[in-house]
């Protein structure tokens, strides 16, 4: 059988192409090839200038207008057929030889070879040899000597080829001139004209005259393919009617056959332009007839020697091939089928594989992909049956074509053939979701069985032809697609082909076929610095506001809500800094992989990724770290990753990986990889929207002294250095800190002004900035318990990790980075966000254990002076200034006496190891500062009182007084918010009343309690304050008024002037005044004892009521004087005290906020101790005055009682 | 019962969703994938034929050797092909009609997504049975 048959092979003249003389280049070879290949028509109408005609031409009807010759070159040649005489186009009719000059300097030698060459070709009627680029040498000797080599000139390739255009001319002209002579000797002379078919052994005499008959019309059918030849189907139609006839007369059915075709031939080269379909039908007719012709000429006698078979079948083709159209689809599918079950019957390997191989080629012109896949499968297989290099090279190709239809392609052909495919998984990234339906197609005929048979076939055939990169291919599209379906042995013999296959690659080389492991994306893990890139808003002073979320929300109800973008996660990296890619990598096979290298794919080119190397154990699944640097603004898109695996490059693409899965949660894969490795459930990640920009400045931070954190005693007030550092390339030229996270109020300062002082900070300028921190109270939900600190009995507390405040420093380099264009100047390159969070860790230090409020009260002694008001309105500062500067230790001044004179006790606790030192400070109003001396400003008061040293393990308690917060004046004002507080009034007061009552009341509080101030240190360097506060509240709030409210009324006892009975009213300042300086007029006392009063002697005294109040008293006033069993000593039958004046029922009305004396003088008549008291009932008392008693009811009569004073009397009784 | 028989059942997508060797031939891997090969070059010319005619029962549409492929064709165009060396047309045509009753059963399922392979053991046991019954 011949390959690529078709009606048109009868007109064509075949000449073998032979290259002679030296061997010639490949790419010259296939240029003179190629150069002769155009040449295949020639119009005879072109070579009436060579053809000169030297008898009547047998030709009649040549078309000399419209008609050609046709020609096809047999390159290298073709051995002689036997059936030559039977088809003469099957004849070599020419030699060409081609050669190339410079290989072959000898022409002599080169014209010897090709005679021989030429020689084989009995059947030759032309030769002609081409000897292309002649050196000059031998274009001299060559133009004399040799006609049959033919010099090409050296000159330009247009030149030669009209050249090469007209030596075909002139051989064609020389050819049909043979042809001509051939059919004249032909008819007249006749010749033998055989087949195989005729047997020699048994010619008989009945055998001999049954040839001669039949001679004739061999004769007719020759000369009618030779008129074919020469291109005049009318003549040869002629000859091949008169053949026709012939043959059926002397039934000679075998070349019967032959003429019929040769007619059909004739008839279809005559009217090749138009296509009919009458003419289709009579083709079809008579198609037929020579294909049951050729079946009846098969003799069961000669099948094992000769048989027509092949004939038949390519009849069969030829008029498939002329049908071979979409309408006719059945008719040739029938003729092809026939044809194929001809098969069996062809003894030869190489004709069956002809067969196949035109099989397969009809079907697939006629659309049947897969019909053609099956039969070049069978192709494959037959040559895969000859054992040596080059059918397995011919297998692996043909294979390699069947792999589209069986959807088993190399991703190198398929890339540039299916984008809709393409286009698909993209809109799966983009959607997320997808219909069912259209997943299923993803995954469009997968045959898996006969697509891993064709996969291993042509690894087989690849490793047979000697190509790696193909088997290596094969290879990894079987492992990488079927592995579920490959036994464990299997795989590892796969695995050692890659391996193979490797080893006879060059390194470097790339496939475009992946083969394991499977790599999805995992996440974007968003480098610190990254998630810090913060808009900026240049319309804003504080430009970082509102850009990004604030909060500790991620998200955050204001922000802008387009539910499309959520979808699509934004990525921004920047220039020069490091960015990181999580990919999950899947070894479902059951060998040991060993990735080499795998790094990022990025094809925009402006990313450089880092290779990384991993190995995967078998079944296992790894989630690895890929990194890179953006090296240039634009957008970045990572569609997979490339993995040097098996000692080949490849690209994982992430979206194959993604569509696999895809199909393995519907059920239509066989296995998902990642699964199987154990790993999770894939999460839905989908590939973010990256873009680069440039460089912007980053501020790295450490703090001074390590970076571990600072541990402080709760209240330890520390100051933190922290240093920045611009490690961009981009100056900073704008900063703002902040504060967020926990515990914020317990940072105290922050040195703003030396972070600004320090713009703008060029790259690789460092700014330290410190930060106060007082440490914060630890709280039960807040800490957590120190294991190492428990062999030592109870555990301590410490501060939670993360429970620290973060400074958020927002920075930002200039508003227009450097090398921007203009065409893009509104965008503000964007600012960013550091995060340093104050690593503190608090550790429970000094430990209040509770405050109480202590009352005392002891008596103040009667002198000349009165004794220092505990609420004075100016007093306190002198009293605490005379403190001061006497006597620190004693804190009260026994001779003074304090009536309800409070004191705060703090008990506190030190279960640290290390010694506190606690010190009270009070600070002062600046209101009491104003009324107080004018050099005394408002500042901390140390009271003198010595430092509380409290050891590890001890207790201590710390008295504070409170006496110095007194108010001055009792007055309305106060008491609407302190009847709630006792709630004893039971008035009912408007809710709003109540509530900015008890908020000025909580905060009257909170300013007394702010004012008290517990400082500790310990060791060299820790010092800090007790937070105090909240125990203090708890201990202040029931008796507050007490402590904060003066009595209405005050009284005070003093000795009268000597001798002078002043009634006036001494203000207090006269009287501090001339009490505290020594040398002053009042130092005549200085003689007496302090406040002592002799018995036997009128002693006059005073009593002085002060109006606390703003409004005007009246009361009743009475004075008694009580001895030392409490007996009351001025009335009643055993009085021992005389006196003169009025004590009681003494009317009296104070104006407000004033002092009113009454005078009285006593007599004592035993000298001993007594005790003075005053009191008053108050008339007509307003509701101020009955809040502050604590009445209920109105008619009650509000009494006071001032404290008592003690009077010792000296003398002789 | 036929020698060698290969029941396969393609969707509409040409992804084949339930395969079964049904012959009483010794089976063998080699000759099992043949089968298939057949069937799927088959698929071309079900594909010109389904359209030319109402019947669902194509009969014999294709052979390669002596092995016949007789198709059945669905009207959600979900095609049942069988490969056989038998010549008993009528028992295929029962065959093929029993199956599809089976494959709506199939198709009803909610859980069931139409084109994704059948994995039902049920279904297999039916359609051997079939097979033994009918061919």
């Amino acid at each position: 059988m011949e390959p690529d048959v078709s009606f048109e092979t009868g007109s064509m003249i075949r000449i073998a192409v032979l290259p002679v003389g030296g061997s010639i280049p490949h790419a010259r070879l296939r240029s003179y090839v190629e150069m002769l290949g155009r040449h295949t028509r020639i119009d005879l109408s072109s070579i009436s200038s060579f053809y000169s005609e030297h008898q009547k031409s047998p030709f009649t009807h040549q078309p000399w207008e419209t008609g050609s010759l046709r020609f096809k070159f047999m390159l290298g040649g073709a051995p002689p057929s036997a059936w030559e005489d039977f088809q003469s186009c099957r004849k070599i009719l020419a030699v060409i030889g081609l050669c190339h000059c410079p290989a072959s300097p000898d022409l002599d030698l080169v014209a010897d070879q090709f005679a021989t060459a030429s020689k084989a070709y009995t059947s030759a009627l032309a030769k002609r040899c081409f000897a292309f680029f002649p050196t000059d040498s031998q274009l001299e000797e060559g133009d004399n000597k040799r006609e049959n080599i033919l010099l090409f000139p050296p000159s330009d390739q247009k030149t030669q080829e009209f050249h090469m255009l007209t030596m075909m001319q002139d051989l064609a002209a020389s050819l049909l001139m043979e042809f001509e002579k051939w059919v004249l000797r032909a008819e007249s002379a006749g010749t033998i004209l055989k087949t195989p078919l005729d047997s020699q052994s048994s010619l008989g005499s009945e055998e001999f005259i049954k040839a001669k008959k039949r001679r004739l019309a061999r004769a007719q059918k020759t000369i009618g393919d030779y008129c074919m030849l020469a291109g005049s189907p009318i003549d040869a139609n002629a000859h091949y009617s008169t053949a026709i006839e012939l043959a059926r007369l002397t039934g000679d059915i075998f070349w019967h056959a032959g003429a019929m075709e040769g007619s059909v031939c004739a008839l279809l080269v005559d009217r090749m332009d138009h296509k009919d379909p009458l003419l289709e039908e009579e083709v079809k007719y008579r198609y037929y007839n020579v294909i049951q012709l050729y079946r009846r000429s098969y003799l069961q006698d000669n099948a094992q020697r000769v048989s027509t078979v092949s004939f038949e079948l390519e009849a069969a083709l030829k008029l498939a091939r002329y049908l071979c159209r979409r309408e006719l689809a059945k008719e040739v599918v029938d003729l092809l089928m026939s044809a194929a079950d001809g098969a069996k019957s062809l003894i030869d390997a190489s004709d069956r594989l002809i067969l196949y191989v035109e099989i397969a080629r009809l079907f697939g012109t006629l659309g049947y992909q897969r019909k053609a896949a099956f039969f070049s499968r069978q192709v494959a297989q037959l040559y895969l049956q000859q054992d040596n290099a080059c059918a397995a090279m011919s297998a692996m190709q043909v294979l390699t074509m069947t792999s589209n239809a069986y959807h088993v392609q190399s991703r190198r052909n398929s890339q540039k053939m299916c984008p809709s495919s393409q286009d698909l998984g993209a809109s799966h990234g983009d959607g997320g979701k997808m219909h069912p339906l259209s997943i299923v197609s993803l995954f469009e005929s997968q045959w898996s069985t006969i697509q891993m048979v064709v996969l291993r076939e042509i690894l087989m055939s690849s490793v047979r032809a000697g190509d790696p990169l193909a088997a290596w291919s094969a290879a990894a599209r079987l492992l990488r697609s079927f592995y579920p379906l490959i036994t464990p042995a299997g795989q590892s013999g796969l695995a050692s082909s890659l391996a193979n296959s490797a080893e006879r690659l060059p390194s470097g080389t790339r496939c475009a076929d992946p083969a394991l492991p499977f790599i999805r994306l995992h996440s974007f893990p968003l480098h610190p610095s990254q998630t810090d890139i913060i808009k900026r808003n240049p319309q804003k002073k504080e430009w970082w506001t509102g850009s990004a979320p604030s909060g500790p929300f991620i998200y955050t109800p204001f922000s802008k809500g387009n539910i499309s973008d959520c979808n699509k996660q934004e990525l921004t990296w920047i220039v020069g800094e490091p960015v990181q890619v999580l990919v999950e990598l899947a070894n479902p096979c059951s060998f040991d992989l060993m990735v080499e290298s795998i790094y990022l794919s990025v094809h925009s080119g402006n990313f450089d990724a880092f290779p990384v190397s991993v190995s995967l154990p078998p079944n296992t699944s790894k989630v690895i770290l890929l990194s890179g640097i953006p090296t240039k603004v634009g957008a970045v898109s990572i569609p997979g990753c490339i993995v040097h695996c098996f000692g080949v490059i490849t690209e994982h693409l992430f979206r194959d990986v993604d569509n696999l899965l895809l199909g393995a949660s519907q059920g239509l894969v066989l296995s998902d990889p990642f699964r199987c490795c154990g790993s999770t459930k894939p999460k839905n990640m989908s590939a973010p929207n990256i873009s680069v920009v440039p460089p912007l400045p980053l501020l790295v931070s450490h703090v001074v002294g390590g970076n571990g954190s600072t541990i402080l005693y709760e209240g330890e007030i520390r100051d933190i250095w922290t240093s920045l550092t611009n490690a961009g390339t981009v100056p900073i030229e704008q900063a703002h800190i902040a504060l967020s996270g926990k515990n914020q109020d317990s940072v105290i300062s922050i040195a703003h002004d030396v972070l600004l002082s320090s713009l703008p900070l060029k790259p690789g300028g460092e700014v330290t900035i410190p930060v106060t921190v007082k440490a914060w109270q630890l709280s039960l939900t807040d800490s957590e318990f120190d294991a190492s600190k428990s062999s030592s009995g109870s555990a301590r507390r410490i501060s939670k990790e993360g429970s620290s405040p973060l400074l958020v420093i927002y920075y930002a380099g200039p508003w227009t980075s450097p090398d921007e264009s203009n065409g893009s100047g509104n965008s503000v390159p964007p600012g960013r966000r550091l995060v340093v969070p104050l690593n503190v860790c608090v550790l429970q230090g000094l430990r209040f254990v509770r405050a109480r409020l202590l009352s005392m009260e002891f008596p103040a002694r009667v002198s000349e002076a009165l004794p220092k008001q505990i609420y004075g309105e100016n007093g306190i500062t002198e009293e605490l200034k005379s403190v001061n500067q006497n006597d620190s230790l004693v804190k009260i001044d026994p001779y003074r006496g304090s009536w309800g004179l409070r004191l705060l006790e703090l008990e506190l606790s030190n279960p640290t190891d290390v010694v506190f030192e606690v010190n009270v400070s009070m600070q002062l109003d600046s209101q009491q500062s104003e009324h107080g001396v004018a050099n005394f400003s408002n500042e901390d008061i140390d009271f003198g009182y010595r430092k509380t040293r409290i050891d590890r393990d001890y207790s201590a308690r710390v008295l504070i007084p409170m006496e110095h917060f007194k108010l001055p004046v009792l007055d309305a004002s106060f008491f609407s918010k302190d009847a709630q507080v006792n709630n004893l009034l039971g008035n009912k007061f408007s809710s709003t009343a109540e509530r900015n009552a008890k908020a000025e009341l909580n905060a009257s509080i909170n300013n007394l309690i702010s004012k008290i101030k517990v400082r500790w240190h310990s060791g060299r360097n820790s010092s800090g304050e007790l937070n105090i506060k909240d125990a203090t509240q708890a201990a202040l709030q029931a008796s507050i008024m007490d402590i904060l409210l003066p009595d209405p009324l005050t009284f005070g006892f003093r000795l009268g002037e000597n001798g002078t009975a002043s009634e006036n009213i001494v203000s207090p300042e006269e009287s501090s005044i001339s009490d505290n300086p020594p040398g002053q007029p009042g130092s005549r006392n200085v003689a007496r004892a302090k406040g002592s009063v002799l018995a036997h002697e009128m002693t006059r005294m005073e009593v002085i009521i002060r109006n606390n109040t703003k409004e005007r008293i009246k009361m009743s006033l009475n004075v008694s004087c009580r001895d030392v069993a409490g007996e009351n000593c001025i009335e009643g039958n055993k009085a021992t005290v005389l006196w003169a004046g009025t004590l009681s029922d003494i009317s009296l009305e104070a104006p407000p906020l004033q002092d009113i004396t009454h005078s009285f003088a006593l007599y004592f008549l035993v000298p001993g101790d007594y005790t003075l008291l005053a009191a008053a009932v108050i008339n007509d008392a307003t509701d101020v005055l009955r809040a502050r008693a604590k009445s209920d009811s109105s008619d009650e009569p509000i009494f006071c009682r001032g404290s008592p004073f003690h009077v010792h009397v000296v003398g002789t009784a | 019962m036929a020698n060698t028989a290969c029941f396969i059942i393609v969707s509409r997508n040409d992804i084949p969703i339930y395969e079964a060797e049904v012959g009483s031939a010794m089976k063998k891997e080699e000759a099992a994938q043949q089968h298939q090969f057949i069937l799927h070059a088959a698929l071309d010319i079900v594909e010109d034929l389904a359209w030319t005619t109402s019947a669902m029962f194509l009969k014999a549409v294709d052979k390669f050797n002596d092995l016949v492929v007789s198709v059945y064709v669905t009207a959600g165009h979900t095609r049942f092909m069988l490969l056989h060396d038998s010549r008993n047309e009528d028992g295929i045509k029962s065959f093929f009609q029993e199956v599809q009753e089976l494959y709506i059963k199939i198709l009803l399922n909610p859980l069931y997504l139409p084109g994704s392979r059948i994995t039902s053991s049920h279904f297999d046991t039916k359609v051997r049975a079939l097979a033994r019954k009918y061919l």
